[in-house]
């Protein structure tokens, strides 16, 4: 797999001083061209939905070698709080030199019940209460979501380009990690797709 | 020799546009040097730029600067005894530049700077008797640098004999000053600096952002499309600026003369370059912080705003900073260096020039750069692979000390007293996304005695 992405980004850069990265293009054009992806993994998210007790969003699509598969090998946090309030990290990592090097992270958030953006407690010897999401920019629709993007985000979504919307009472967040190989630019593009690719999956 | 995706990608797209580099693409972006007034006055000062275009801004007067810029610092190549010649050699090559090129932006403003090793070595016994000295401080007007609290520890101080700033609207001025001073042969270059700055104020792409996203910087499409600098906001507010000749040695009375008129419009420079961590102060600042820290807290500043008025009426007092500290527990950038890099009082020059209260000491010229930290250095470990967002740092100040006064006040050490920060701690200004990696001080002799200057007294 690490082999695949680094070849990947090889023909990527090829491709972006002839004609644009192929990479890019395929992810803008993906959705109008192909059916709208679905939830490869429905038992994880299906019971996440029941402990939660509101709908929650599965990701047909994850940037390779993520899968949105709830325990498998790149979901290092699945997390119920208290509140109900959920998190669901995928994260793939190489630390490798090079194009080989590099890190994918996907966060998928959501707090029912609430829809104010909470509060984060930043760290350092300044620290301070923050809102948890903050410059909000433009915003995306797809899927019947309408996400507002935002660029300065805290705690598991720090250094995360960050999409906010809400449904039935409860604020939703999916954010992706702005690291090499990817830029901001670039992960925006991803976040869009994500976006569009995103399946209800409701209580039963 | 195996490239990284961004080595290949940046290396095939500077090799594209010529062997100049990344920096030709200066001159596609720009579509080469902009409209400027033709003529201007030779000023008996080295470092001030006649016909400078000024623009509005966000409803803020905005000095434009230069687009390009070089600067090269060298050793001195010849022996004591060669130096009255090597003093009329040099003087001729600069004053055939000042012949060619008209000193201002659309034509070339040379600067030539020097050391004190230069004045250690070459004429100790004369400095000791004519090199200015600082009232305020006690000393020589020219001061080692030194690091300051928020510098890395490993920010070297250098030790060159001069250095040769070139600032034109057109890179072909400054490469052909460059050729020339080296044509010389009167020097060995130790380093040589390049960046640009300028573009965007008349609603174009400013090349801080293309340049940046051309070299793939991390954090390049974070940076405002209009932006004139990499960090987003302006820095060349008129009155942000000082005026005229306020920064010579003789106009606030900082500096005794020594009874002499030798360096007389001459003036003290500081050099540096500084790393800048863009892509962590457009995703770990909010707009509002990047306000607070870029120039003070509490300020009310629209969003998205990019020139931030800086007259005289905006000035902070240390009082004001204090305030600023114990309501946020932050004192910002410019606020702080208010405080010492602003008159306190109103002052006459002795040319009879009237400068208000609150205006602007140091004359500033820095600007932005992809040098890692340098385009080139006799020193391998100075010349990175990869290009890398900074800024060469270039400020005239009427003394070392009133530099130094300055730049301690940015770290939270104020006339009255020390605001105690963690080393580069994020609520002190600017300080946690920059990296200091190279200082030194310099005299500006007066054009007059620009070359090698004191070797004939």
């Amino acid at each position: 797999m690490r082999g695949l992405l680094a070849t990947g980004l090889v023909l990527c850069a090829c491709a972006a001083l002839a004609a644009g990265c192929g990479e890019a293009r395929k992810a803008d054009a993906a959705p109008a061209a192909k059916p709208k992806p679905t939830c490869a993994y429905r038992a994880g998210w299906q019971k996440l939905a029941d402990k939660v007790r509101v709908p929650v969003y599965c990701p047909g699509w994850l940037p390779d070698p993520l899968t949105s598969q709830i325990g498998g090998r790149w979901n290092n946090i699945n997390s119920v709080s208290k509140d109900r309030s959920w998190l669901e990290s995928f994260v793939w990592q190489e630390t490798g030199g090079g194009a080989a090097g590099g890190e994918l992270h996907v966060n998928l958030r959501g707090y029912p019940g609430r829809t104010a953006i909470p509060t984060c407690r930043t760290g350092g010897s300044d620290s301070r209460d923050v809102a948890c999401f903050r410059d909000p920019g433009q915003t995306f629709s797809a899927n019947g979501i309408t996400a507002r993007l935002y660029r300065v985000n805290e705690d598991a979504d720090t250094w995360h380009a960050l999409l906010l919307w809400r449904k039935g009472g409860t604020l939703y967040t999916l954010s992706e990690h702005v690291a090499p190989p990817l830029t901001f630019d670039h992960v925006v593009r991803y976040l869009k797709r994500e976006l569009a690719s995103l399946e209800l999956i409701r209580p039963a | 020799m195996k490239l990284t995706r961004r080595q290949f990608v940046v290396g095939t797209a500077a090799g594209a546009v010529g062997a100049a580099g990344i920096y030709e693409l200066v001159d596609q972006f720009s579509g080469g040097s902009p409209q400027r007034a033709a003529g201007a006055v030779k000023l008996p000062e080295q470092h001030l730029l006649e016909g400078v275009r000024v623009v509005r801004d966000d409803g803020v007067e905005v000095l434009v600067p230069p687009l390009h810029h070089q600067i090269l610092t060298a050793r001195v190549a010849v022996d004591r005894s060669e130096l009255a010649n090597a003093r009329v050699e040099l003087e001729r090559e600069l004053a055939g530049l000042d012949d060619d090129y008209a000193p201002s932006p659309a034509g070339l403003g040379v600067t030539v700077a020097w050391g004190r090793p230069y004045f250690d070595r070459f004429v100790p016994a004369a400095a000791r008797r004519l090199l200015p000295l600082d009232r305020r401080a006690g000393k020589p007007v020219l001061i080692d640098a030194e690091r300051f609290p928020s510098d890395p520890e490993d920010t070297r101080l250098e030790q060159n004999h001069v250095a040769f700033l070139l600032r034109s609207d057109a890179r072909d001025h400054i490469e052909d000053a460059a050729k020339r001073i080296r044509g010389t042969k009167l020097f060995d270059v130790t380093s040589v600096r390049r960046g640009f700055a300028g573009g965007g104020f008349d609603g174009e792409q400013s090349l801080p952002k293309q340049m940046a996203e051309a070299a793939q910087i991390p954090g390049a499409d974070l940076i405002p499309e209009t932006a004139e600098l990499f960090l987003g906001f302006t820095s060349t507010q008129r009155a942000g600026m000082g005026p005229g000749g306020i920064a010579n040695f003789e106009t606030l009375g900082y500096v005794d003369l020594r009874g002499s008129d030798y360096f007389r419009h001459g003036t003290h420079m500081h050099l540096s370059h500084i790393h800048e961590d863009v892509e962590a102060w457009y995703l770990n600042f909010d707009f509002d912080e990047r306000v607070a820290t870029a120039f003070r807290p509490n300020l009310d500043v629209k969003q998205g705003t990019q020139t931030v008025r800086q007259g005289p009426q905006d000035v902070s007092s240390e009082a004001d900073v204090r305030r600023d500290f114990h309501s946020s527990g932050r004192i910002g950038h410019s606020a702080p260096i208010q405080t010492t890099s602003r008159l306190l009082a109103d002052h006459v020059g002795e040319d009879g020039t009237v400068f208000v209260k609150g205006t602007a000491i140091p004359v500033r010229a820095d600007f932005n750069t992809l040098d890692n930290p340098f385009a080139w250095s006799e020193r391998s470990d100075e010349v990175g692979v990869l290009p890398a967002a900074g800024v060469h740092f270039v400020v005239f100040n009427p003394t070392g000390d009133d530099f130094r006064r300055n730049r301690l006040a940015m770290d939270g050490h104020l006339p009255g007293g020390t605001i105690p920060f963690p080393p580069r701690g994020r609520e002190q200004g600017f300080n946690s996304v920059l990296s200091t990696t190279h200082r030194q001080n310099f005299i500006v002799p007066p054009r007059r005695h620009r070359s090698f200057p004191l070797s004939e007294v």
